[in-house]
């Protein structure tokens, strides 16, 4: 069996803390370096955040479905909504060499997530499919001493 | 998040603790938006104690830091944790915030 783990949060920011203690849980599980679990944390919690914001544009009423997958292929996240789709085309982030706020979220998942995808299949709201590869190409990226 | 205002030796300083993220980013947006708006200057923000901060935290710095340049005030973090400068280094705000090891270098300056 797949070790895996889902958790349901309602859409409120006030649950991001819950979120960043599973992901720590699980990157801890997974064998991950104590700074790739930094990354992955604040990926998750950007990838949720941008749930809120713009899929359910600040309704706290809702909910976020956000599974885990440890598996041979790598650590992988799916975060579910049922909120306004996404248009990945769209999500591009600011220049990192232009200074305003706002924009950094997106650099910050697609610099520790080698895969980013909307999935197309979902009808209602949005499924993105987070994965890191175990290793990325280098076997030692993530695994703890 | 715990936010403190406090004053060292004359110089305002917001010392901020735990978590800053999208749920209590809105909080501090607000303490350091007063005392920009009371264009203070220097402004010292304690990192020592933040042991998260994500992009909204980050922004809210940036608005701030923003705000200030329009009447020539001075925005300056204080030790900042590693694995939080490292989320300054890759956004590239290393080189727009003055950053210093303690107040002492930043009040000094």
């Amino acid at each position: 069996m797949k070790d895996s783990a889902t958790i349901i949060i309602p859409s409120d920011p006030k649950y991001l803390s819950v979120i960043r203690s599973v992901t720590t849980t699980m990157g801890g599980l997974f064998g991950m370096h104590d700074s790739v679990i930094d990354d992955v944390k604040l990926a998750v919690d950007e990838a949720c955040a941008n749930v809120i914001k713009h899929a359910y544009r600040g309704d706290t009423r809702q909910k976020i479905v956000v599974k885990f997958k440890l598996t041979k292929k790598g650590f992988e996240v799916i975060i579910e909504d049922n909120g306004i789709k996404a248009e990945p085309e769209l999500i591009t982030g600011r220049s990192l060499d232009e200074v305003r706020p706002g924009g950094l979220g997106i650099h910050f998942i697609k610099r520790t997530f080698d895969l980013f995808h909307f999935d197309e299949k979902k009808k209602k709201g949005n499924r993105l499919r987070l994965i890191r590869y175990r290793g990325g190409g280098n076997e030692d990226r993530d695994l703890g001493q | 998040m715990k936010i403190e205002i406090l004053d060292s030796k004359g110089i305002k300083v917001i010392s901020v603790s735990g978590d800053i993220d999208m749920y209590s980013s809105p909080d501090l947006r607000k303490e350091l938006m007063q005392l920009v708006h009371k264009k203070v200057s220097p402004l010292l923000v304690d990192f020592r104690g933040v042991s998260y901060i994500d992009s909204s935290g980050i922004a809210t710095f940036v608005e701030g830091l923003k705000n200030m340049m329009t009447y020539g005030g001075k925005l300056r973090l204080i030790g900042i944790p590693e694995k939080i400068m490292e989320i300054f280094c890759f956004a590239k705000l290393d080189r727009v915030f003055e950053i210093y090891g303690t107040i002492d270098d930043a009040s000094n300056n």
